[in-house]
């Protein structure tokens, strides 16, 4: 049996150096060097805005990781939580209500502006408990579904999301004509975060963007890090693995998947806060299918459940979206005297890589311990059996 | 301690019979909703139910497309538990092979008679033979390995599929919508019924579609292969047993679907005279209702559920606006997964046709 | 000593109030009654076994005393409380534990995860206290873990298997895990659904040893389903006969294993 099966045999706790587990170094290591890769580039250089951006993605995936993950339900629609952040952003942090005139802890030539302008970070928990209630909400109805259904309704609550956000600049379903979301012109400007004691936010300074989603990455991780290894990260364990004998052992299965939606929705929501600054417009082209599975890839690409490889899966995709197909590729053709754009086959490499990796290896590049048992034993699954009748 | 009641002994069995009544009952209610709906609105604006009448010959016209991409997920479904979400994608890739070939051929509009006929029954067969030769050929290399693989692992290769048939379609006809010559003249209408047009384009839906349903039926009911589709849906290990050959079997679900993919999109192609690289994704999503509707992995049902899931589609561009029909059907969708997930026909069990 | 052939310890069917009681619990599944009226009780401290033939309906009763299922007809009120309509994570907090006739471990999980899982009920955490690690937190954690190694050591499972994945565990500690699992949870009542399947016998016998320290020691009542004939005689006070979803016997093991009843519902009729 390979060694990687060994490992999954027994789970050892962590090797340790004197009183520090080489976990602990490696983290701490990882985070100083993110903190000070800033200053060997540019402040307004490109990779910067990439960095930041891979960062606003980890905290996606680590949201995402929670529902597929740990809870193992197939979330297609996670788009929709990065609309609900987003948006909340935009309402709360722009002139889109020109006829309100709200001010709440932002710099004096905010405060002369129409609209509702509130500080990002008191945006922030708005947007989470918003997003959070929007995910329990969106999962309740999944909650006694078999995991391709709870897919397929999970995609068709993103696309209703998503549908809404384009349609909804008179009147939603056709009711009313109040706007909601401006449709596909969508809200621009959008304030800029502004952190006391800390320089402005601009367009051409990008360290302070870069370190407070640092910092935001980093409160994610860490939450992430305690839930797994609490009494409800093993609850989510046992839940994805057999919903009858979870709630046979006492897991009030049903609080315990809303929780599930309910956090990595609220991750979502905040990520979704950042970029719609960050990009200084909201929009409901930002907000297709495609980024579900964007994210969902992440996930994927890194291991499903663990942390770290899903930190790692976010980064790798995101500049390789931002990066490596537009700058890297698109000179490629011409070299070879082909007359495309590569740009144009991003879908197609992103679909052909997504393919390639279920084919040779699902567990992802850093696979979790329990998935990868999960893969050798072909264990697991969640299915609800057609046995159980239990209410709620 | 509580006293415990001692009931009588009535038949609670009637219990279960009524709450199916109940459950079948209430999603025919709300199918019934829009179309209700507006047929009152027309009694009152109108004084009679023409236009109305009309929505829904045109959702029936539309139905049949759907109902023919709708069979490729009910199958593959009910014999893998897999939703092949390249499907759609694999139908749009039809409707651009059927728009090249009219191109190749030399069909226009001025092309008569007898040549137009011809040149259209090549371009459907070689539709629906490309399209199969594409669903057996992914099923081959992307679904096949992972038949034993958590159900998220094909089901992500799927996905990617759909990305990489999307991309194709890309690259071949461009992003914007392609006008398709009207070949068949789809609006002209030739005849009226009840104050109700009927046009060329529902008449080439009508005749293309009934007899491939027709076909189809009784194909897997009473053909051999039919029967292996129908007994490795039920339990492969059985059918393995019995000596059916379960992976070509599989292989020949996803050829049939493949085929009324293909067809559905030149069908497509010539009534909606419009192709677009990103129609499959819409259409696979609309096709999935159905065959949901109708109860996945029954055959009767997923045509059953194109025709009504075409009916509301028609409603609802009609009277509440295109933006808000993909909505509205998901919506739809939703409703019937979370109340009654066996749709109108299914039963909870693993079965074809 | 073997002691599987001698009458148990009392000779008279056990009286005193009960744990559980059940009555005239049915179940139907459409046109088919999987469990007919039965009425039925557990008494505190006592060792009791259902038996019947295949298909009698005993795994079926078992999921509606768990809440698995819910009756068609009938009650069931388990320490004075009427639980039929609870779901089954309420009953488990109220102090019924289960094993599965095909044993249901939490194969990704090491053995102490399993029985963590099985104290769910028991611990306090919250979201916030997790993430932040209360001392209160942080207690209940380690008393879990210390109580979960504990458990298992109890029912025989070796230190050094504590924290090997459970699938790959032997056949023989898996169920011993399970009934850990089930132990965590502090019940009062446990569910044991065929716990010697596979076992040879002297396997068998310790588990029927083990069954009764559990009910001297931990003060429970232990309600099984079994096939096993030696350990049915040999552990119980009370057997319950089911065949075809009714009760069709019930008493003291010698009585019931002669009834003309019984012998014909295992053999078919005679002569």
């Amino acid at each position: 049996m390979s060694t990687l099966a060994t490992r999954a045999r027994t789970f050892k706790p962590p090797t340790r150096i004197g009183k520090v587990s080489t976990n602990l170094i490696l983290t701490i290591a990882v985070i100083v060097i993110a903190a000070v890769l800033p200053f060997f580039y540019d402040s307004g250089s490109g990779f910067m805005n990439d960095a930041t951006v891979a960062l606003i993605y980890v905290v996606m995936a680590l949201g995402l990781n929670i529902v597929v993950g740990f809870a193992g339900l197939l979330d297609l629609g996670y788009v929709a939580f990065f609309a609900i952040g987003a948006y909340t952003m935009g309402w709360f942090g722009s002139g889109f209500f020109s006829t309100a005139d709200i001010h709440i802890g932002v710099s004096e030539q905010l405060s002369n502006l129409p609209g509702i302008h509130i500080n990002w970070l008191l945006i922030l928990p708005i947007a989470a408990i918003f997003s959070a209630f929007m995910g329990a909400l969106l999962g309740f109805p999944t909650l006694r579904l078999r995991g391709d259904y709870i897919a397929i309704v999970t995609l068709a609550f993103g696309e209703i999301i998503g549908r809404i956000a384009v349609n909804s600049d008179e009147g939603v379903f056709g009711i009313g004509t109040f706007n909601l979301t401006n449709g596909r012109s969508g809200i621009t400007p959008v304030d800029k975060i502004d952190i006391p004691l800390v320089d402005r936010f601009t367009t051409l300074n990008l360290r302070p963007w870069y370190w407070t989603a640092l910092a935001l990455a980093l409160v994610i991780l860490f939450i992430n890090f305690r839930l797994r290894d609490s009494r409800i990260g093993r609850a989510w364990v046992a839940v994805r693995e057999d919903e009858v004998a979870a709630i046979s052992m006492g897991i009030p299965t049903v609080r315990v998947k809303l929780l599930a939606y309910a956090m990595g929705a609220a991750m979502g929501g905040m990520a979704g806060t950042f970029l719609g600054s960050f990009y200084n417009t909201v929009n409901a082209d930002q907000f297709e299918f495609s980024f579900s599975i964007f994210v969902l890839a992440m996930i994927i690409l890194g291991g499903l459940g663990s942390i770290w490889g899903v930190v790692l899966g976010a980064i790798v995709l995101s500049f390789i979206n931002t990066n490596l197909i537009p700058d890297v590729l698109n000179g490629v053709p011409g070299k070879l005297g082909l007359d495309f754009d590569l740009t144009e086959l991003g879908f197609g490499i992103f679909g052909f890589l997504l393919v390639i990796m279920m084919v040779l290896r699902p567990q992802g590049l850093i696979p979790e311990r329990r998935h990868m048992v999960e893969f050798e034993e072909g264990i697991g699954g969640g299915d609800v059996e057609t046995v159980v009748e239990t209410r709620g | 301690m509580e006293s415990a009641s001692i009931p009588a002994r009535p038949s609670r069995a009637r219990g279960e019979v009524v709450r199916e009544f109940i459950s079948r009952f209430g999603l025919i209610a709300i199918l019934l909703i829009l179309p209700v709906a507006y047929g009152i609105q027309d009694l009152q604006d109108d004084g009679d139910l023409s236009r109305l009448a009309t929505n829904i010959k045109d959702g029936l016209s539309n139905g049949a497309i759907w109902a023919l991409i709708a069979v490729g997920y009910t199958l593959v479904y009910g014999i893998i538990e897999l939703i092949n979400f390249a499907h759609g994608d694999l139908f749009m890739l039809g409707s651009f092979v059927a728009y090249s070939l009219m191109g190749t051929i030399g069909l226009t509009v001025a092309t008569g008679g007898i040549g137009l006929f011809l040149g259209l029954l090549l371009i459907l067969l070689i539709a629906m033979v490309a399209c199969g030769s594409l669903n057996t050929m992914i099923e081959r290399v992307a679904y096949r390995p992972l038949r034993s693989a958590p159900k998220l692992a094909p089901l992500i290769t799927a996905v990617g599929f759909s990305f990489i048939l999307q991309n194709v379609g890309l690259l071949w006809l461009g992003g914007s919508h392609r006008g398709v010559p009207d070949l068949i003249e789809s609006q002209e209408r030739f005849t009226t019924i009840f104050g109700v047009p009927l046009t060329h384009g529902d008449l080439l839906a009508v005749v293309v579609t009934v007899p491939l349903f027709f076909v189809l039926l009784n194909y897997i009911n009473f053909s051999r292969i039919g029967r292996a589709m129908r007994a490795t849906a039920q339990d492969p290990q059985a059918a393995r047993l019995m000596g059916i050959n379960v992976d070509t079997t599989i292989a020949f679900t996803f050829l049939l679907g493949g085929l009324m993919a293909g067809a559905a999109g030149l069908i497509y192609a010539l009534y909606q005279t419009d192709v677009w690289f990103f129609a499959g994704f819409t259409a696979g999503l609309i096709a999935f209702t159905s065959a949901v509707m109708g109860g996945i992995g029954n055959l009767k049902g997923a045509i059953l559920g194109g025709l009504i899931i075409g009916i509301i589609q028609q409603i609802s561009d009609n009277r509440i606006g295109t933006e808000w029909t993909p909505a509205i059907v998901f919506g739809y969708l939703v409703l019937i997964l979370v109340f009654r997930p066996q749709g109108l026909l299914g039963e909870q069990t693993r079965e074809a046709g | 000593m073997s002691t599987s052939e001698t009458t148990p310890e009392t000779t008279l069917p056990p009286q005193g109030p009960a744990i559980l009681e059940t009555n005239y619990l049915t179940k139907q599944f459409g046109g088919l009654t999987a469990v007919d009226g039965v009425s039925f009780r557990v008494p505190e401290r006592s060792i009791v076994s259902i038996i019947g033939p295949n298909g009698a309906g005993k795994t079926t009763f078992f999921n509606m005393l768990t809440g698995l299922y819910k009756p068609t007809l009938g009650t069931v009120v388990f320490d004075g409380k009427n639980v039929t309509m609870k779901r089954p994570d309420q009953i488990t907090a109220l102090g019924v534990a289960r094993t599965f006739q095909n044993i249901r471990l939490f194969g990704t999980m090491s053995a102490v995860e399993n029985v963590l899982v099985g104290q769910h009920a028991r611990m306090r955490a919250t979201v916030f206290g997790s993430i932040f690690r209360t001392p209160r937190v942080r207690r209940e954690e380690r008393n879990a873990q210390d109580k979960a190694r504990e458990v298992l050591s109890y029912v025989g499972v070796g230190k050094r298997r504590h924290d090997d994945a459970a699938s790959y565990l032997s056949y023989g500690d898996q169920r011993r895990v399970e009934i850990a699992r089930a132990l965590a949870s502090d019940p009062k009542l446990l569910l044991l659904d065929e716990p010697t399947a596979g076992m040879n016998p002297q396997e068998s016998e310790q588990l029927t040893g083990f069954m009764r320290k559990l009910r001297d020691e931990r003060e429970l009542a232990i309600l099984l389903i079994e096939h096993d004939m030696k350990v049915v005689m040999g552990v119980s006070e009370q057997v319950t006969v089911l065949d075809h979803g009714e009760k069709i016997a019930e008493g003291e093991p010698t009585k019931v294993r002669s009834d003309p009843k019984v012998v014909e519902a295992y053999l078919g009729k005679q002569g």
